[in-house]
């Protein structure tokens, strides 16, 4: 902040202008952002990757695990519920670590996933907390990409480990083992082979800590390819505490090593286990040591130990056996006889990446899958699903019209889903509802009919359901004759159009149309990718294990974008790193990257965005993160991409995948990038990153919401989060910064009057999706965070009769106010007991109120109005009906209030005066008006006028309907009993000579108090 | 305030270009809500208070006094119902459904027990009861700049363990004000979570200023506003309305 300020002052100072113009007011997020908060929906039922699971060594019901791109999460009841502890800072986490001799207050945190996948994420470094995870500090190795093991010397805390896998995507000589003497201040590197070999495991000697073992491991990664292995791979023992390093090869396979595990058995630290990747299929496998590495044996190579070792390669000991061991994997397997055979584990979720033993039971297991977090009572045999982790990764959402909205969006191996964006007692998982299986990545909504498109990896199978008659079919595009080979990308493109319904397009290395929902596709374009072929070798991908998943087919089209004001002009960003845009519905295709100054050649274009104000103009965003480049780009085209602008500045951190356009204020965009959402309100000069209840995590698409101005984001560990309603971010603007308080223009607010009967049923240990307020919200800008004085909210009618009086925000930046457009509860008759209908609050009419804030001396006026469901079948005559029976009967609430509280004063009279037979009458009228004896809940006596009347008020005033005339009925039997009690009430007063010794305090002072 | 405003002035001055600790931000606030002398020689205090939940407004008399007795009474449809009362060893509360007091736990006893020599501020001679404080450097809340203080306490019981009592205090740079106080939640279903209080509306009452309006709740979560409507420094309080009635309850027993 301070920076950017002064770099305005320089810019000023320098021209010699703007002297008596106002001081430009600049605001990073915390001071903007006020009240404007993002919600998180989940879903939790699939939750999402997790790389690594961590115990209490003294407190079995604390755990905690790193995901692969949530965050890291706490639980202090044995796994039951997680509570997370790391939202402010990189998402992608590769281990965490207890100091063992402070498990409660001291805690790492190694960044970036290490089960380098496709769709890994990075990490940015080392944390340390010393409070248990309230605060974090940044201990280093910031360009460590990413951690496998963190290792606290248990004698010794300032002695700390730490494995560096290091960058997946190109060279790096931040790798291997760095060491701390001094608790996390210094490091040093002591083990490093080379820029390609990182340390992919690491463990200690469970009774020596200077005995150390580590396993190096040759990879790379490229958009196109992956490589497990080489000639540096190889397992370390160090037996001076990290100053001199011995291969242990012997036993090993000849050759090539790839991806090493290494493990020592807790209660035996003679017995090491390593899983070994090598060239030949036969020497892969577990192997056995029982001389602490002077010698190894082959064990097994069954395909549960030796499936895809850079993804699964996790040995875990039983700490009280070490003839028990569970290796990670498709399935995960389970060994009882030292590891010459293993079982599979129980049925969950498949890829087992972690696995942690409780500390004092070892039948109690808890497993990192990922499809989230499983917990065994029975050593693995059966599995029960954590349902507390919303770390769901999203690659894509979209959004319907619907009321409430529904947000469409594919995972990670959790195929693809629709969930709606609020739901009655919350979001729960029984809301979410399965829309295809495999890998989910797009999922979108016809724009007119009931029908959803899917898909799952490479476009193997894209779907069209239609949802109202269960019918599902697959309609890819398939090879032609002329067209005979296809590259589909691992997340295909697809796309419909707003201007003709029933059109919908892929992408492989052509853009394909098709005009009847897929059942035709005609191909619009020539081959848009370079169609580099070094790019498409796909088949020798993987090293010494060959890895031909899809995962990195390239040189595809990545983003397809049709002008929303323009159905002939559409956009084509390809991951080889080409824009090409045609202005003739596909007859001639342009190709304007070259336009782009600055970008890298060649940098996967993630996202188009074509705008709606403009069709020559575009946003466009580049990651070139699989190209080791980890630097933010997006570009703005005015011209159909003759020039494009960068709108990127110092703010941002982390690459960008995605960038979305407002539509009412063209300046207002919102970039996701890998650590996180920015804001800009000027077009892209100064950007701001978004932290209310944000996690810095990976945005991968967002989507606004027409309707409701709710911003959407699919985030690649988190699940869906939104943010409600951003049109105040539209009047952003040096004029209203200027003003000490400002009122955003607010929207007429729907009374809500649904009902239904939402449950929550098993939510107790659910994650639960919150959702959007239902209130009329006040939203107002604030200059200066309120700290002295009094600030006062009321809400007026127009006459200035106050209805209601609020707690106003006082924050700096954006403040909301809720208001539940509800008058104040009336005041009932006090009796023994409660009159629970008594605390109903009748709901305001419809039409046009008063805020008013006074602050100081200042008052600051807006209107808010309130309309009724257009779905409702009311007529005015019956609105008015039903509000003037409510308010009739909260007035007579009212009144007998005041009655019992007279006749409660002369009662109290008589009764020190010994009047025996005033006190008996006035007794045994109070009996026939409220409640004299019970309790409020089994002992509840029986119910007299006051319970009468409270219950039926709160019955009329919570329908959404006009009176019934069972109702208005009953309504006549109530008040004529009234009448008679007033009556009765009347002809003992006026016998009552000491009225005017009692002081009674008058009706309004009495309502009032 | 105007006095407030020359002291901040001053104090601007004197502290420009020198790093702050712990110790003269709380002598800094000291200073400027009253004084701390003034603040220890204060006995008692009684707000009377509404609280506006789900558009219903309830008024609720707090008290508290300086060897830790306190109680909340909150009126509903004339009836009192009293929670929070302490009166130095039990710690209990009206039962909504019957009405009768309960006591609280053992456990959630003791932790408030601790509480009872924080009256008017938990700073005040924090050395002497043992606490730590610890300047953690700045952070924006509320959109203000704040100094973030660590506040130790003596350790409470959870579910049986010994735990640290740890708060974080949020001072505004400009007023050496606490407008916000974040802790873990130690217990019950938002266990984990992180509780926040917001402060704002100091007013002055007899030359000490309150925090006159109070939101309490949980981080990015629902929380509960609480207006102050006037404040009685040292009242006049029967202590015996702070003893558990247990007569009652051993003559109406279930």
């Amino acid at each position: 902040m301070k920076k950017i300020n002064f770099l305005f002052l320089s810019l000023f100072g320098f021209f010699g202008f703007i002297t008596n113009a106002q001081e430009e007011i600049t605001l990073s997020g915390k001071e903007l952002f006020g009240d404007l908060k993002a919600r998180h929906i989940g879903p939790a039922l699939m939750s999402g990757r997790i790389n690594d699971l961590e115990t209490h060594p003294t407190n079995e019901r604390i755990i905690y695990i790193g995901s692969a791109g949530g965050g890291v999460w706490k639980s202090n009841d044995a796994g039951t519920t997680f509570n997370p502890i790391f939202d402010d800072y990189c998402q992608s986490i590769g281990a965490v670590t207890l100091d063992p001799n402070d498990p409660d207050n001291t805690i790492y945190v190694g960044t970036g996933e290490t089960w380098t996948r496709n769709s890994v994420s990075i990490g940015d470094g080392l944390y340390k907390s010393t409070d248990g995870g309230a605060n974090w500090k940044k201990i280093g190795l910031e360009n460590s990409e990413r951690i496998a093991n963190i290792i606290i010397n248990p004698k010794n805390s300032k002695e700390i480990y730490v494995a560096v896998l290091g960058a997946l995507w190109g060279d790096s000589e931040e790798r291997g083992i760095y060491k701390s003497n001094d608790g996390g201040e210094t490091w040093n590197r002591i083990l490093y082979i080379n820029p390609k070999t990182g340390c992919a495991d690491m463990a200690m000697d469970s009774s020596d800590p200077n005995i150390l073992y580590a396993s190096m491991w040759e990879f790379r990664r490229t958009g196109w390819s992956f490589e497990s292995g080489g000639p540096n791979s190889a397992l370390y023992k160090s037996t001076d505490a990290g100053k001199t390093w011995n291969k242990i090869h012997n036993g090993f396979p000849e050759g090539r090593l790839g991806r090493l595990a290494i493990a020592v058995a807790p209660s035996n630290p003679k017995v090491l286990y390593t899983v070994i990747e090598a060239e030949k299929n036969e020497r892969k496998g577990l192997y056995r040591s029982d001389d602490a590495g002077a010698s190894w044996k082959q064990l097994n190579n069954d395909f549960g130990i030796t499936v895809r070792p850079f993804y699964f390669s996790r040995i875990v000991i039983d700490p009280k056996n070490p003839d028990v061991l569970v290796k990670g994997g498709l399935n995960g397997s389970i060994s009882r006889d030292g590891g010459k055979t293993f079982k599979d584990l129980g049925n969950m979720h498949s890829d087992i990446h972690d696995i942690a033993f409780s500390i004092n039971n070892s039948d109690i297991m808890y497993v990192g899958t990922d499809g989230g977090l499983y917990r065994s009572w029975n050593g693995g045999t059966t599995m029960e699903i954590v349902e507390d982790l919303p770390l769901s990764q999203f690659y894509h959402i979209s959004v319907d019209d619907a009321e409430p909205y529904n947000v469409y969006g594919g995972l990670q191996d959790n195929g693809s889903w629709s969930g709606p964006s609020s739901s009655p007692g919350g979001i729960q998982a029984r809301d979410w509802n399965a829309l295809g299986g495999g890998d989910g990545f797009r999922v979108l909504k016809h724009p007119t009919k009931n029908i959803i498109y899917s898909e799952m990896q490479g476009a193997e199978n894209v779907w069209r359901y239609d949802v109202d008659n269960k019918r599902v079919k697959t309609i890819q595009p398939l090879p032609t004759e002329k067209y005979s080979k296809l590259r589909f990308n691992w997340n295909a493109p697809m796309a419909v159009s707003i201007h003709k319904p029933d059109r919908f397009y892929m992408g492989s290395q052509y853009l394909h149309r098709s005009e009847n929902m897929g059942d035709t596709w005609q191909v619009i374009s020539p081959d848009l990718t370079t169609n580099d072929p070094k790019k498409q070798d796909q088949e020798n991908s993987g090293g010494l294990s060959m890895d031909n998943s899809g995962a990195e087919n390239h040189t595809t089209i990545f983003t397809i974008a049709e002008s929303p004001l323009d159905e002939n002009i559409i956009w084509v960003g390809t991951d080889d790193g080409n824009v090409q845009v045609t202005t003739d519905g596909g007859k001639t295709w342009t190709n304007t990257v070259m336009n782009i100054t600055r970008l890298p050649q060649n940098t996967w274009c993630y996202h188009i965005e074509a705008s709606t104000f403009d069709k020559g103009t575009a946003y466009a965003a580049f990651d070139g993160h699989t190209m080791n480049d980890m630097n933010p780009y997006a570009y703005k085209t005015t011209d159909y991409g003759k020039t494009w602008t960068n709108i990127i500045t110092d703010d941002v951190k982390g690459f960008v995948r995605n960038i979305q356009e407002d539509y009412v204020n063209p300046d207002l965009l919102f970039l996701g990038t890998e650590f996180g959402l920015y804001i800009t309100v000027d077009g892209g000069k100064h950007w701001s990153k978004f932290t209310n209840n944000m996690p810095s995590v990976a945005v991968h698409f967002i989507d606004l919401h027409k309707k409701t101005n709710d911003l959407v984001m699919g985030t690649h560990g988190r699940g869906v989060i939104i943010i409600d309603d951003i049109s105040p971010l539209r009047e952003i603007n040096q004029e209203n910064l200027n003003k000490n308080l400002h009122f955003f223009t607010s929207s007429p607010t729907v009374i809500h009057e649904e009902g239904s009967f939402g449950g929550s049923f098993g939510t107790e240990t659910q994650f639960v999706g919150a959702n959007p307020s239902r209130a009329a919200q006040i939203k107002y800008y604030l200059k200066k965070r309120h700290t002295f004085g009094k600030m006062t909210m009321e809400i007026q009618d127009m006459n200035g009769k106050v209805i209601s009086t609020l707690e106003p925000g006082k924050a700096k930046g954006i403040n909301i106010v809720n208001w539940n457009y509800r008058l104040k509860q009336p005041k009932v008759a006090k009796g023994k007991t409660f009159s629970f209908g008594g605390f109903t609050t009748p709901t305001a009419e419809a039409g046009t109120y008063k805020v008013v804030i006074t602050k100081g001396k200042d008052t600051y006026e807006q209107n808010v109005e309130l309309v009724y469901d257009l779905k409702s079948k009311l007529t005015e005559q019956d609105r008015k009906q039903k509000h003037q029976t409510t308010m009739k009967m909260y007035d007579m609430t009212q009144e007998l209030a005041y009655m019992v509280y007279e006749l409660d004063a002369i009662l109290e009279k008589a009764e020190t005066t010994k009047n025996k037979k005033l006190a008996s009458s006035l007794n045994k009228l109070k009996e026939s008006l409220v409640i004299t004896t019970g309790d409020n809940y089994v002992g509840a006596a029986e119910p007299q006028l006051r319970e009468k009347m409270a219950d039926l008020y709160a019955k009329i005033a919570g329908s959404y309907d006009k009176p019934s005339d069972t109702e208005l009925e009953s309504l006549a039997t109530i008040e004529k009993r009234f009448d008679t009690a007033k009556k009765e009430y009347e002809k003992i007063k006026k016998k009552v000579k000491f009225l005017d010794q009692l002081e009674l305090k008058s009706f309004e002072d009495f309502i009032a108090e | 305030m105007k006095k407030l405003t020359l002291l901040l002035f001053i104090f601007s001055i004197s502290f420009i270009s020198q790093a702050q600790t712990a110790d003269e931000i709380l002598s800094n606030y000291f200073e400027n809500i009253g004084g701390l002398e003034n603040l220890k020689n204060i006995e008692g205090v009684k707000m009377s208070t509404t609280v506006n939940q789900m558009g219903m407004e309830f008024p609720v008399e707090i008290i508290q006094l300086k060897d830790g007795k306190q109680m909340s009474t909150v009126k509903f449809q004339g009836k009192e119902i009293k929670q929070g009362v302490f009166d130095g060893e039990i710690l209990w509360g009206h039962n909504f459904r019957t009405m009768k007091p309960e006591k609280s736990d053992a456990e959630t006893t003791a932790n408030f027990k601790l509480e009872a020599n924080d009256f008017m501020d938990p700073f005040i001679n924090y050395k002497d009861k043992g606490y730590t404080v610890e300047l953690l450097g700045k952070e924006t809340i509320d959109g203000a700049d704040t100094y973030k203080i660590k506040l130790v306490k003596e350790p409470v019981t959870v579910d049986g363990n010994q735990e640290e009592s740890v708060n974080y205090y949020f001072f505004d740079t400009e007023n050496y004000i606490p407008i916000a106080v974040q802790s873990e939640i130690k217990s019950g279903p938002e266990k984990g979570k992180v509780s926040e209080i917001m402060f704002s509306d100091y007013q002055e009452v007899d030359g000490i200023y309150f925090p006159f309006s109070i939101k309490q709740g949980v981080k990015d979560g629902q929380s509960v506003a609480i207006t102050i409507n006037s404040i009685e420094l040292n009242p006049s309080v029967d202590a015996s309305m702070f003893i558990f009635p247990e007569e009652e309850t051993s003559t109406e027993g279930k």
